[in-house]
């Protein structure tokens, strides 16, 4: 009986800790490169401006979201309303975070680690890869990220970033979806949360 | 010698903008005032076009947006953005009705004084009678192109948000042309009206989402 129980257990617990869904059903395959790219925010000469909505428990509010490369490991993010008044200005500079300022309104730990994570996860341009997985038109860089993980999934020929999926071992947490026309400008990003009820959609500013 | 020719040339020039605007005596401001309150009392309704600049010191061009702006005594607002995306925003009674490219929502501002306040400031700058505002101390620009009034807020929660409000004027019909919106971090919002047109009949349909 007691064995029973222990097998169950273990069969349980393997179980759980296989069912991570980002990779199911995708065979693994050898390393063809080291570091996997983000290009999306990489030029330090283009100002990019998107228009936001976001979707938090139920109710909408919008913004725009500016994101500039500031230097070799650097980049400024800030959210304004349709007006122009800033909502907050974050600093991200390598691991390094800094608050330049938020509104009293957002100030709260919880709110500020969520976007600090968001951000960090949308700006960061390139990680080390720890394996690598094959499905029928994308391959799959699975990275570290803390005691998490990154999947960045890339189209088989275009080598496109389509698709960056935040991870604990069983869960997935975070899924930033890109669409992309021209040569590494992110038109539309979409930002989803699964454990809470949180949506950040960006469109690019057209010209 | 180049460089000397240069700095002569931005010596003039500093000086010529240094000469372009100065402070309003008290004769100058008495009547500067009671003219914008004269324009601001027969001003029913107000329609016009926006053009907006977001300037952040770290981007290389600000960023711009633009749509109509409309106006009808006595508080009633509609700032529609249509370029680069559709959105707008209605402030009516105690209630933002916001249409965000088809998602509309609406915000209840009825708890909120800083809300309220920037609400205010918002119909009164449009009007630019804003003069007798407790909550603000106001100097008095002028130039041989306009009239300038300078905001600066006494409330320490609004001076957290604003350093400095300014409005310009036309110097003929003493109407608000540019309204300017200076952080305390120097970055700031530039809003331009252009094709006003004033006092033609505008229905309250116009203020529903």
């Amino acid at each position: 009986m007691i064995r029973f129980l222990v097998i169950s257990l273990l069969a349980c617990s393997i179980l759980v800790s296989c069912s991570l869904k980002t990779t199911e059903g995708l065979r693994q395959v050898h390393f063809n490169k080291s570091d996997v790219e983000n290009p999306y925010f990489s030029n330090s000469e283009i100002d990019y401006v998107y228009k936001a909505k976001i979707a938090v428990y139920g109710k909408n509010f919008g913004g725009i979201l500016i994101i500039k490369k500031t230097g070799p490991e650097s980049h400024r993010v800030v959210f304004t309303t349709e007006f122009g008044s800033k909502l907050f200005d974050f600093q991200f500079e390598g691991n390094t975070f800094t608050k330049n300022f938020v509104v009293e309104d957002l100030d709260k730990k919880f709110i500020i680690n969520i976007l600090k994570d968001d951000f960090m996860l949308l700006v960061n341009e390139s990680a080390t890869v720890l394996a690598v997985y094959q499905s029928n038109n994308e391959r799959v860089y699975k990275t570290q990220s803390d005691e998490r993980f990154n999947f960045y999934f890339l189209e088989d020929t275009s080598e496109k970033l389509e698709k960056i999926v935040n991870t604990s071992k069983t869960k997935e947490k975070v899924e930033i979806d890109f669409t992309s026309s021209e040569e590494n400008i992110a038109e539309t990003i979409a930002i989803k949360h699964n454990n809470i009820k949180l949506e950040i959609d960006l469109k690019k500013f057209k010209e | 010698m180049r460089n000397y020719c240069l700095l002569l040339f931005l010596i003039f020039i500093g000086g010529s903008i240094q000469a372009q605007e100065s402070a309003m005596n008290s004769t100058e401001i008495t009547s500067f005032k009671e003219k914008v309150i004269a324009t601001a009392k027969t001003t029913k309704t107000i329609n016009t076009d926006f053009l907006q600049y977001k300037h952040l010191d770290f981007l290389a061009d600000d960023v711009k947006t633009s749509g109509t702006m409309v106006f009808k005594a006595p508080n009633l607002v509609k700032w529609e953005y249509t370029n680069p995306y559709q959105y707008s925003v209605i402030f009516k009674e105690d209630q933002l009705l916001i249409n965000d490219g088809g998602t509309k929502s609406k915000v209840d501002i009825g708890n909120s004084k800083l809300f309220k306040k920037l609400n205010q400031l918002i119909v009164n700058s449009v009007k630019g009678n804003m003069f007798n505002d407790a909550d603000f101390t106001v100097s008095f620009f002028k130039s041989s192109k306009y009239n300038k009034a300078v905001f600066i807020p006494k409330d320490k929660k609004i001076a957290g948000y604003i350093a400095s409000f300014e409005l310009l004027f036309n110097k003929n019909d003493a109407q608000v042309y540019e309204v300017k919106m200076v952080e305390p971090s120097q970055d700031f919002t530039r809003i331009i009206f252009s094709n006003r047109t004033l006092n033609s009949p505008i229905n309250d349909s116009v203020f529903s989402n």
